[in-house]
């Protein structure tokens, strides 16, 4: 771990405290929540890579998207992304996100959760083992080393393709778009 | 001019070593609650890389009131700290006194609950209307507390308490005032908002209440006020209670004792209902406050 590195730090502050400080919001979006309170609770300790959830969106930096996505999640999920500050990382964790998994021929579920919010990882498995978090959590060290987690940046860029995923699968969406759509100025937050 | 250099060396020193303290004990708070659950807990800086994170994020304001408030209550506790003794550190103790300081104190919750007001959220106000009902609890048998230690000493200026402290022995160990010392260390959690009486700000129940609509450098200036308010009340029960200190390193190591000692409570506690804790707040404290007041009267006279 080069998070005694003074140099590092001294370099690039941001990108080095985002490494080690990602909080992360438990929202239980699905069935892998599950594999969640063993990682943060005394079995596997997730605070020692500095990972803690937090309970409001406003606060974490870090949204895993734990299992299937049905359609009533995933605007929960669309507007709990919105809410949160940038820089913000997801991370897909299960099949069920990335293509369906069991789920694949479902009326009710999302089958490609990229589509409607941008995905800095994917952890693949039914369940994935509490291990395969820790990965994924050094994994996106080295993405957001390498500015490679970018997923918030392709959200602001692409936000017009994006809200026009999200509302041909949710119908009208009852809140206004977080970026304005017409020009690539930056908007804000609602 | 040699006391004037040195004066405005202790008001700047005062809050930053405030603060480094502060922010050392939430740091700490957090290891040792890993140890104490078994775990191997985060680095002693991780609150330091949490603040240089929040600052870089972006954050969002819900109005003018939400940044003030919280600006208001950051400034309440810095002055509060000028007047509080860190060690031989004490900048302005000698113009005020307890009564200053518990006036000055009200300013901290005053500014969240305003910057909560414009957050509207209902968690927000949830979470104020609890921390009022349970500073309603804690204020009567602190400010029973502090009359009596004012009537035992017979001054308002901490100064005097330490050095008669100093001169004779800790107050926790004097006769009538242990009671008083034993019933500020029951309501030391609450005044804290540590474990037992953590309902305010309960992540499971309502979103962190205040906190839920800060983040980004709000987060940043909330988590400086919270390190602020832990080394407030530490240093008002050493300064009152163990004797002070001569010098700012025996000041601290007395309230390392003093948080550890909480931080045990705060691991091994569920959460209160706000109405258990009234009951219990209004009970053994105040009784214990209650007859610490009345004996001090009664030997005085």
């Amino acid at each position: 771990m080069d998070r005694n590195q003074i140099t590092k730090w001294l370099k690039a502050p941001a990108k080095m405290a985002n490494k080690y400080s990602l909080h992360a919001i438990y929202f239980c979006t699905g069935c892998g929540i599950i594999e969640v309170p063993p990682v943060i609770t005394s079995r596997w300790d997730a605070e020692r890579f500095g990972v803690i959830p937090v309970a409001t969106p406003r606060q974490a930096n870090l949204f895993l998207i734990t299992g299937y996505v049905s359609v009533k999640t995933l605007r929960a999920i669309i507007r709990t992304y919105e809410q949160m500050p940038e820089p913000k990382y997801t991370v897909g964790f299960g099949s069920c996100p990335i293509n369906g998994g069991m789920y694949w021929d479902s009326y009710n579920t999302i089958k490609h959760l990229d589509k409607y919010i941008p995905i800095d990882g994917w952890i693949a498995g039914c369940m994935p083992r509490p291990e395969a978090i820790f990965i994924a959590v050094t994994h996106l060290w080295t993405l957001i080393d390498k500015e490679m987690a970018n997923g918030y940046i392709r959200y602001r860029e692409n936000y017009k393709s994006y809200r026009r995923n999200q509302e041909s699968a949710l119908g009208k969406l009852e809140w206004p778009p977080l970026f304005l759509v017409s020009n690539e100025s930056q908007g804000n937050e609602q | 001019m040699e006391s004037m250099v040195a004066k405005i060396t202790q008001i700047i020193l005062s809050p930053v070593l405030a603060l480094i303290v502060g922010v050392f004990f939430l740091g700490l708070a957090r290891k040792i609650m890993a140890r104490i659950h078994w775990r191997y807990g985060p680095p002693l800086i991780q609150p330091v890389i949490d603040m240089i994170k929040l600052f870089y994020q972006k954050g969002v304001s819900h109005g003018r009131m939400f940044d003030l408030g919280i600006i208001l209550s950051l400034a309440g506790s810095i002055v509060v700290v000028l007047f509080l003794p860190f060690g031989r550190i004490a900048p302005l103790s000698s113009s005020g006194g307890l009564l200053v300081i518990l006036y000055i104190m009200l300013l901290a919750p005053l500014g969240m609950a305003l910057s909560g007001g414009q957050g509207a959220n209902p968690n927000i106000s949830i979470g104020i209307s609890r921390k009022l009902i349970l500073s309603l609890g804690y204020e009567v048998p602190l400010l029973l507390v502090l009359l009596t230690v004012m009537t035992r000493y017979k001054t308002i200026s901490i100064m005097e308490v330490v050095s008669a402290q100093q001169s004779t022995s800790w107050s926790i160990i004097s006769f009538p005032l242990f009671l008083s010392g034993l019933s500020y260390f029951l309501i030391l959690p609450a005044i804290l908002g540590i474990r037992p009486f953590d309902m305010s700000s309960a992540p499971q129940e309502i979103s962190s209440g205040p906190m839920v609509e800060y983040g980004g450098k709000y987060l940043a200036l909330a988590t400086i006020e919270h390190a602020f308010v832990l080394f407030i009340s530490i240093a008002l029960f050493v300064n009152l209670f163990l004797g002070g200190a001569a010098n700012p390193v025996t000041f601290f190591l007395k309230m390392l004792v003093v948080f550890v000692l909480g931080l045990c409570i705060n691991a091994v506690f569920p959460r209160f209902r706000i109405e258990q804790a009234i009951k219990y707040l209004w009970k053994w404290p105040t009784l214990l406050a209650f007859l610490g007041l009345i004996i001090t009267l009664a030997i005085r006279s």
